[in-house]
């Protein structure tokens, strides 16, 4: 490759450094949250004069925290359930589907990835009023539904769509009933596809703040609009102990999906 | 003989304003090794296509063991069949795989397993029980699908050109395999493919195929020898087409070469008329070439010698005919003649009993 790294003389460490800052820019802020989250000093002072647990305690043990924490978790894992479920027929018949308007439809489902996210908050939160689903779970679930769709129908549609259909002729030539076909051959073929739908739905619910703004009650928040709402009161190091288990949970999914990928190819 | 096992009558599918297949007709018989041969289009893939009850027909019955089959769901067919592509299920391992079948029809734990240590067996990939798809070559996939195919003893196993996706050296490694393969379960086939000497090297009867109809079924050895039409003719072995012009059709029917030449033809196909123009068709090997004139209708066809091959235990001529069309012919190595070179005139001759005559 005329491009080849190695072959590039003194411009490799010039790139070599343009790598390490642009990953530094990306990095830092994360790694100065996750410092706080550690400092026993009460104003979010870096370097921190030392170190503490006492603020993931308090995460852990206030009930207001503990809360907003507890929905957050029970709200993505129900979007996520939904979003593999809903994402999966919606992508069977995008895929296999043979009807007019195919395309449009399929651009008609992925429009929540380019519309602006307040757009659809403020538009959920005027129909939302009317039926009374604001500050309700299953008002933020509809909301999150709406975003995390998208990757879902993505992730399970490019996994249908290099699935070879001649292995469910074979599966049914060999016996299978249609609904075992499904079942035993073509889900298993396609899981890769639907556990990155789960893991890209899950986080697109997980640290969603802008409809969750809108949805929100004093009673029912998720984390990210706890950790808003605090800010904008006081600034108490258990905003970074929250932010660092929202980036927590989000690194382990992502490193389990690249896992789950790698043991299998 | 056998009655027939397979049938297929008056099979007829059309796609909007195309037809796939018209009117074909065909007897099966049980255990034989039937392929179907023909160029892509010509309807051989969707007559398998519809046994398998992956397409329906327009028109026509298939029956099965005397039963009418179009009717059953392709689940319900117990037919096998082994595909082109490599149709392995990818997770699981070549084992499960042959046992999907059986575990599908609920057959017992221990069954399952006699029954894939038989089939690994039979295809002799017994080592390969525990590992993945992926891990295996292309003719090992291939051979773990016909053990697949086969475990749950169906009557009849379908062929869609199993074997166009290996290269030739597998490939025949392969066809062996299948001949085995079918001497040992005493299985019925019907095999697909467009490759004549595959045909040739595996089957008991070929049906060939040609834009939607059946050409002509038989032997290899009946279709080379007595080819039913100029296409047939032409897709099994190399053959001459000389065009000539009917003369008579009584007794040894006579016809006049373009350059006038009287030749007679023993063989005519039906339909031809006195004054119609024909193609008379000569396989190489029937051709003797001489470098005198001799023997009947004035010492032979008068030629010139445009290309010699030497191909170790047979000799290759091209020759030009006078009105320049150029003809294959082939002799034994004991039978050339030194005086042949590039540039020689020569005469053809042939017995009047090989040509076959065909409408134009």
């Amino acid at each position: 490759m005329l491009l080849d790294f190695d072959r590039l003389g003194p411009l490799r460490w010039f790139l070599l450094g343009v790598g390490v800052l642009v990953s530094l820019f990306l990095l830092l802020p994360v790694v100065f949250i996750v410092a706080l989250s550690f400092g026993d000093s009460q104003w979010l002072i870096f370097p921190p004069p030392g170190w503490t647990l006492q603020w993931y305690r308090v995460l852990l043990t206030d009930p207001g925290w503990l809360d907003s924490l507890l929905t957050s978790v029970e709200l993505a894992v129900i979007v996520m359930v939904l979003a593999v479920v809903m994402g999966l027929f919606a992508s069977l018949a995008l895929v296999r589907g043979k009807f007019r308007g195919r395309e449009v439809v399929k651009g008609f489902f992925l429009t929540p990835m380019v519309l602006p996210v307040v757009v659809l908050a403020v538009a959920l939160y005027a129909f939302f009023l009317r039926i009374g689903l604001n500050g309700t779970l299953v008002g933020f679930v509809i909301g999150h539904l709406i975003i995390a769709l998208p990757f879902a129908i993505i992730a399970i549609s490019n996994s249908l769509e290099s699935f070879d259909t001649s292995l469910e002729d074979a599966a049914l030539i060999c016996g299978a009933s249609p609904l075992q076909v499904k079942l035993r051959v073509t889900l298993p073929a396609i899981r890769l596809g639907i556990f990155a739908a789960a893991i890209f739905s899950f986080l697109a619910s997980w640290d969603e703040v802008v409809v969750s703004i809108f949805m929100a009650s004093p009673t029912l928040q998720t984390l990210p609009v706890r950790i808003w709402s605090t800010l904008r009161q006081d600034l108490t190091p258990v905003i970074a102990a929250a932010s660092s288990l929202l980036v927590g949970l989000t690194v382990v999914l992502m490193l389990l999906g690249l896992a789950f990928k790698r043991g299998k190819s | 003989m056998t009655a027939s096992f397979l049938q297929i009558q008056s099979l007829r599918k059309t796609y909007d304003q195309v037809v796939a297949i018209d009117e074909v007709s065909l007897d099966i018989r049980k255990g034989e090794f039937m392929t179907f041969l023909g160029p892509s289009g010509s309807g051989k893939s969707t007559t398998l296509y519809i046994v398998a009850g992956f397409q329906s027909p327009t028109g026509g019955r298939v029956l099965l063991d005397g039963k009418p089959l179009l009717a059953v769901a392709p689940n319900r067919r117990n037919i096998g069949m082994v595909f082109q592509r490599y149709t392995l299920f990818p997770h699981l391992t070549v084992g499960e795989n042959v046992a999907f079948p059986l575990r599908v029809r609920r057959a017992p734990d221990a069954q399952v397993k006699a029954k894939v240590d038989q089939m690994l067996k039979l295809v002799q990939l017994v080592d390969c029980r525990d590992r993945m798809p992926a891990q295996l070559s292309g003719g090992q996939q291939q051979r773990v699908a016909i053990a697949r195919a086969l475990a749950y003893d169906p009557p009849v196993l379908l062929m869609d050109e199993p074997l166009s996706a290996l290269d030739k050296k597998l490939r025949e490694e392969l066809q062996l395999e299948l001949r085995r393969i079918h001497q040992q379960t005493g299985v019925t086939i019907l095999y697909v493919t467009h490759d004549q000497e595959e045909a040739l090297r595996l089957s008991d009867r070929i049906a060939v195929f040609n834009k939607g109809r059946l050409e002509q079924v038989g032997t290899g050895e009946e279709l080379y020898a007595n080819p039913a039409s100029r296409f047939v003719a032409s897709f099994i072995g190399n053959s001459n087409f000389l065009p000539i012009k009917v003369a008579g059709v009584q007794g040894s029917a006579q016809a006049i070469f373009p350059n006038g030449k009287p030749v007679s033809c023993d063989s005519v196909s039906r339909g031809l008329n006195v004054g119609d123009s024909g193609m008379l068709m000569l396989r190489p090997e029937q051709i003797t070439i001489r470098a005198q004139p001799a023997g009947r209708d004035g010492g032979g066809l008068p030629v010139t010698v445009r290309d010699v091959t030497y191909l170790g235990d047979t000799m290759h001529y091209a020759v030009a005919t006078p009105w320049e069309q150029e003809v294959a012919v082939r002799t034994s190595i004991g039978a050339r003649e030194a005086s042949l070179q590039i540039g020689a005139r020569a005469w053809l001759d042939w017995d009047s009993v090989s040509g076959k005559v065909f409408p134009a």
